[in-house]
């Protein structure tokens, strides 16, 4: 006889704290047998016998001894007394199965998930039904999918719905998770048994050392030949915003060398094949270049048949590339054109200004001396506006001055910082509130930007019609001026495709937290780190994570499953294998008799020394003998 | 369901041969069950006197016209009635005890009634309790006993006694003098003496029927009690022996005895006895030995 969830002290502890309240409670108890009577006058007047605040000796010792008794058996109902010994007891196993993303390899028997699956349901039938299991699904995370449970429909039914996931395995947390569960919540600790082939990255720190006290493996014949996608880039050429470049690292996890041929497919169509000889265990890289400025969806695919064909495809998803519509309206349009032409992405329309017309859908127009008679939408860059029309009142009007100042921390000068300009003739304006001074001459500022209601830059000169526009100057400040006005037509893009679980992204320097966003599919921010130049998320489910930083958006992709690349072995202290057949422990669990026959007890007092009794007995008593029943 | 009668049929005929009987003689009125020689409404004939305008023109002897020429009127011998009135106590007091004080003074005051109709008297039945219910009258013969049995049935026992504010609401409601039945435990707050002093005093002669349950007299209970009085719901702690219980008894008894010797000492009379007396025990034994019933 044992107790399971208290020792004899604690039992003892409890009881005798118990019984004292009980006692204590019964010798204060104030609380009288109620009885309804015709008047109280008679009391009142009569001499009463003086009612003691306590009770000075247990009047009902048999009601006092049921309580107790009672009280003694829910007791040891709570901490579920047993009989037998406690060897004999069950015990609490916690079995760790691998559901990684390698558990989808097919065999000739089914996948490797499956071939666990039914090592483990072995050892769940291998062990006496007072044992009790905790399942605990193993990939890049330990989630229980059960509690220690002894039921074993639902152990079998946790087993029976694992599926392989999409992250490498990470014995080391589930090793460790499983350690504390037998540490917390085991009632008499059992095995830690895993399942699965011990495939994980070359990072889990269960290749260093594993110390685990009962450990036992089912182990599960790995398969070995296979090759698959590890890594896919995809950006848009710098030189060619319309050439999209393809970076792809495959990686054969096999043992014999294997010619891999790759095709990729965009929008239905190939669009790039390539034969890729792989040595075994080892990574290869190639480089693909297609042309598109449309969206659409870029299959990669590994024309083999191996053991995962999860690794063997990746589908990406690719923006498209939309032009920054420029309108230009001037009498002088070469003037402008070197410009313009100098950024692959502005496509510009050269005007009249007698062809004005607002309802026109570029996104940025430039106004070269000429006022209109309405602003046109979008952002608007005015050079050398009419005095009398200017947006931004004229100051003055100078010639022969330098250029002074350039605002250099803002991103509309960036990088300007020439002192040679020498300006032959500008109008020097007198900048609003808000107003953004972007270079200057002694006489006030020369180029003028104004945020809202819609951006607008002013030049108070042209600077096509004189020397500068030989100077690289003037494109730079042509280019900062546009990607201010519409920086998403300046966004980069770049895809990966990658495998769920933590992923490092590169960054630029100069990128802070600050303007940093890292969005999962469903449109919510994931958090992330940072250290130094490099950003780090986690993403536990397949999915696309969008890494958008301020001119940059770098898509993951992250369809690919993880696989690890490391076999683990298990330390030689392990058990292996199906425990053999366990006789059935001769061990009773007897707190539902003991819970039975406490409420039994308490009942029973109830009846006997209950008030309701005391009335029912009062009331039959004075009914013996009724005269009336008689008279009527 | 049907519900029981109050009496059986058995009893009612062993109560016809009982007279309510008073003893006083009221002003104004003939007691007893004599004819009196005052004139007025009633069955038998008394005299002629001459007919003046405005008389009843269904009293003119049309014979003694037609004979003599002369209208005369014939005058009948008035037959009043003392009036008698049960006051029946409806307080919740009266619902204690295994069986309650209330069903066996219903039952009671239902063979009073019986008497009463057999003989032709006048009945008033008035609940009470802190003041007058709603009244019940009946006369004029036995068949009109049903609805007395049918007022009597719907009663129910609630609320507290309050017998001062009783007595003046009787007196003010009752100027006529008669014979008052109070069926009761006598158990008010307050002193019941009083007000029933001052009942007689108007004029009324008492009888007073004293209903207790046996545990009003003599408590069964032991040990630690929490007392709760049925009308006001006050509490009372107490540690109950035999010495208790025995004093309580002698109280109970000393209060009786009050009651007693006032009605007596008013011309009144006074019989007490428990529900756990049957109650042909009680109207023939006690109630007729007190001369409350002849």
């Amino acid at each position: 006889m044992f107790f399971l969830n208290l020792s004899m002290m604690e039992f003892m502890a409890l009881f005798g704290a118990a019984s004292a309240l009980v006692v204590t409670l019964y010798l204060l108890n104030r609380s009288r047998r109620k009885q309804t009577v015709a008047t109280l006058r008679f009391w009142v007047s009569t001499e009463q016998p003086t009612v003691q605040k306590h009770r000075r000796k247990i009047q009902q010792p048999l009601s006092l001894i049921l309580q107790l008794l009672s009280i003694a058996l829910l007791l040891l109902a709570i901490a579920q007394l047993r009989l037998g010994s406690r060897e004999k007891s069950g015990r609490d196993h916690v079995l760790i199965l691998d559901t990684s993303s390698w558990t989808a390899a097919r065999t000739r028997t089914g996948t490797l998930l499956d071939q666990g699956k039914a090592a483990a349901r072995s050892f769940i039938r291998a062990l006496p039904s007072s044992d009790r299991v905790m399942v605990v699904r193993a990939d890049g995370l330990a989630t229980p999918a059960t509690g220690l449970e002894s039921n074993r429909q639902v152990l079998e039914a946790a087993i029976r719905e694992s599926r392989p996931g999409a992250a490498a395995l990470n014995l080391e947390q589930a090793l460790a998770f499983a350690a504390q569960v037998e540490k917390l919540h085991a009632s008499r600790a059992g095995d830690i048994v895993y399942v699965g082939t011990g495939r994980v990255l070359e990072s889990d720190g269960a290749l260093q050392a594993t110390a685990v006290n009962n450990f036992r493996i089912l182990p599960i014949k790995d398969v070995v030949e296979n090759c698959g996608l590890r890594k896919i880039g995809l950006r848009r050429s710098i030189a060619d915003p319309g050439l999209w470049e393809v970076f792809l690292s495959v990686r054969n996890y096999g043992t014999v060398a294997r010619n891999v041929p790759i095709g990729l497919q965009f929008g239905g169509a190939l669009v790039g094949s390539r034969r890729l000889h792989l040595a075994p265990g080892k990574d290869e890289e190639a480089t693909f270049h297609f042309r598109t400025r449309a969206a659409g969806w870029l299959e990669v695919r590994l024309l083999i048949d191996d053991a995962l064909a999860e690794d063997n495809r990746a589908i990406l998803e690719l923006p498209s590339q939309k032009p920054l519509k420029v309108d230009v309206y001037s009498d002088e349009p070469e003037l402008l054109r070197p410009v313009l032409a100098a950024n692959a992405l502005v496509e510009a329309d050269y005007l009249s200004p007698s062809k004005f017309k607002t309802d026109r859908d570029a996104r940025i127009t430039i106004l070269d001396r000429f006022h209109p008679p309405q602003l046109p939408k979008g952002g608007i860059i005015w050079i050398a506006p009419p005095a009398q029309g200017s947006p931004v009142p004229v100051r003055a009007t100078v010639t022969n001055v330098p250029v002074v100042r350039w605002r250099s921390d803002h991103e509309l000068g960036t990088g300007l910082r020439t002192k040679q300009w020498k300006l032959e003739s500008s109008e020097v304006f007198a900048p609003a509130a808000g107003d953004i001074s972007v270079a200057e001459v002694e006489g006030g500022p020369v180029i003028l930007a104004r945020p809202s209601p819609s951006r607008m830059v002013v030049l108070g000169f042209h600077p096509g019609k004189s020397a500068m526009r030989f100077d690289l100057t003037t494109p730079l400040l042509f280019a900062n001026i546009l990607r201010w006005m519409d920086p998403e037509a300046f966004r980069r893009w770049e895809v990966y495709g990658g495998t769920a679980g933590t992923v490092t992204v590169p960054l630029e320097s100069g990128v802070g937290p600050e303007n940093v966003k890292v969005i999962s599919s469903n449109q919510q921010n994931l958090p992330f780190t940072m250290h130094g130049q490099s950003l780090r998320f986690f993403s536990g489910t397949p999915g696309t994570v969008r890494v958008v930083t301020a001119d940059r958006e770098q898509v993951y992709s992250l369809t690919l499953p993880e696989v690890g690349e490391a076999v683990w072995q298990p330390p030689a202290s392990a058990k292996r294998g199906v425990p053999s057949r366990v006789t059935e422990a001769s061990v009773r669990d007897l707190w539902p008799f003991l819970a039975l026959l406490g409420g039994l007890g308490l009942l029973i007092e109830w009846l006997l020394f209950g008030r309701t009794r005391f009335h029912v007995a009062g009331a039959e008593r004075l009914a013996d003998g009724n005269p009336l029943r008689r008279a009527s | 369901m049907a519900r029981e009668p109050l009496i059986d049929q058995k009893f009612l005929e062993k109560l016809e041969r009982l007279t309510i009987y008073w003893q006083k003689s009221f002003p104004g009125l003939v007691g007893g069950h004599n004819a009196s020689r005052f004139a007025g409404p009633g069955q038998e004939f008394l005299d002629h006197r001459h007919f003046h305008q405005g008389d009843d023109l269904r009293a003119v002897n049309w014979r003694a016209y037609m004979r003599l020429d002369k209208l005369f009127l014939k005058m009948f011998q008035v037959e009043p009635r003392i009036p008698v009135r049960v006051l029946l106590d409806t307080s919740k007091s009266m619902s204690t005890g295994a069986v309650t004080k209330f069903e066996y003074a219903r039952k009671l005051a239902a063979a009073l009634c019986y008497v009463g109709l057999v003989r032709l008297d006048t009945i008033c039945i008035q609940p009470f309790r802190e003041t007058l219910g709603d009244s019940f009258q009946c006369s004029g013969g036995r068949h009109r006993f049903v609805p007395a049995v049918n007022f009597l049935t719907n009663l129910e026992a609630t609320g507290h006694t309050s017998y001062l504010q009783v007595a003046r609401q009787f007196v003010s409601s009752y100027p006529q003098r008669g014979l008052v039945v109070v069926i009761s435990d006598f158990l008010d707050n307050e002193d019941a003496e009083k007000p029933l002093q001052y009942l007689a005093e108007f004029g009324h002669e008492l009888l007073l029927i004293h209903l207790w349950a046996p545990e009003d007299r003599e408590p069964p209970w032991d040990g630690e009690l929490e007392l709760i009085d049925a009308e006001t719901g006050s509490h009372m702690e107490m540690d109950l022996d035999s010495g208790a219980r025995a004093r309580y008894t002698t109280a109970f008894d000393a209060y009786a005895r009050r009651l007693q010797v006032m009605a007596q000492r008013n011309g009144g009379r006074y019989v007490g006895f428990p529900t756990a007396m049957p109650l042909e025990d009680a109207i023939f034994g006690s109630i007729i030995r007190a001369g409350g019933l002849q």
